[in-house]
């Protein structure tokens, strides 16, 4: 029987991420949220949660860097929402974020910011 | 005196709190409670500072906006590797399928990194185990030695030190999916 527990020392310890704890990311959550991306996906191997532990890491890091890079250009410190959006706009294979990014702020701060990413 | 008084009216109803379905489909979250949508902030949180310098500072609301962004990310790359096991009448999403639809969705990058991270997990699954003699043929640089030591043995083979470089390994046999 496995258990997640000696498996996420296993990868998380042993992986990339030992300097930030035993565990990375959840691998428990991570399937909850793949189980609930669709109807269809019901089984899922266990080494998939440990694919996107690491996948995840990657994706957050990138997505932070790239975010950041606007918040310099802005010649600040933070990075706020509107970073995290224009990274995810300025970026091809984030297009799938972009409905999410701009759902959940005016169309008006989205145009701005794609106006912004043209200027720079 | 045995017999204990009937609750006052809903008094004990209620203990189960919600109980909200599993799937509510297509990521929308009707049904879902939040921590079933979303990876836990905290763990976001330190992995984006990580990949930040250490003057860099994270707002709350950006913290928000990439935890739901990840959690897009799972779904998106799960749905596609759903697809092809349906295609394929196969019922088990595994690991493979999923470095397959992140290829295909653009994320080439991670892919290369990933099947290193995956052939790791392997090797120390089946030393874990016990099971198959190649646990330790097949890596010459781990000893065979069980408890902590592998820890460190994973870290200094990988040179994983930089996760900048991650990103960049080339990409070379891509197309060996078993």
């Amino acid at each position: 029987m496995r258990q997640p527990g000696r498996y996420s020392g296993l990868t998380m310890c042993g992986g990339i991420s030992g300097r930030t704890g035993p565990h990375s990311l959840p691998l428990a959550r991570i399937k909850k949220i793949m189980k609930n991306s669709g109807e269809d996906v019901k089984m899922i191997s266990g080494e998939a949660p440990i694919v996107f532990s690491k996948a995840c890491e990657m994706f957050i890091e990138e997505l932070t860097r790239r975010s950041w890079m606007t918040t310099l250009e802005g010649k600040r410190r933070t990075v706020h929402k509107d970073d995290v959006a224009s990274a995810v706009v300025a970026t091809g294979i984030f297009d799938f974020l972009v409905s999410l990014v701009s759902g959940s702020c005016c169309s008006e701060d989205i145009t701005l910011v794609e106006i912004e990413t043209l200027k720079s | 005196m045995a017999e204990a008084p009937t609750s006052p009216a809903g008094g004990s109803h209620e203990s189960g709190g919600e109980q909200s379905p599993q799937g509510g489909g297509g990521g929308g979250g009707g049904g879902v409670r939040e921590q079933d949508r979303y990876l836990p902030i905290a763990n976001i949180s330190r992995i984006m500072k990580k990949a930040l310098p250490t003057n860099g500072k994270i707002a709350k609301d950006a913290k928000d906006t990439v935890q739901e962004c990840v959690s897009e990310f799972i779904s998106f790359v799960t749905s596609e590797a759903s697809d092809k096991c349906q295609k394929e009448k196969r019922k088990t999403i595994n690991g493979d399928d999923l470095l397959w639809a992140m290829a295909t969705l653009g994320f080439e990058d991670y892919i290369e990194p990933l099947r290193i991270y995956l052939a790791r997990y392997r090797e120390g699954d089946a030393k874990g185990s016990a099971r198959g003699g190649d646990g330790s043929s097949k890596g010459n640089a781990v000893p065979a030695m069980p408890g902590p030591s592998t820890q460190f043995v994973h870290q200094g083979a990988l040179n994983y030190g930089n996760p900048q470089e991650d990103y960049y390994v080339p990409l070379n046999n891509m197309g060996n999916g078993s």
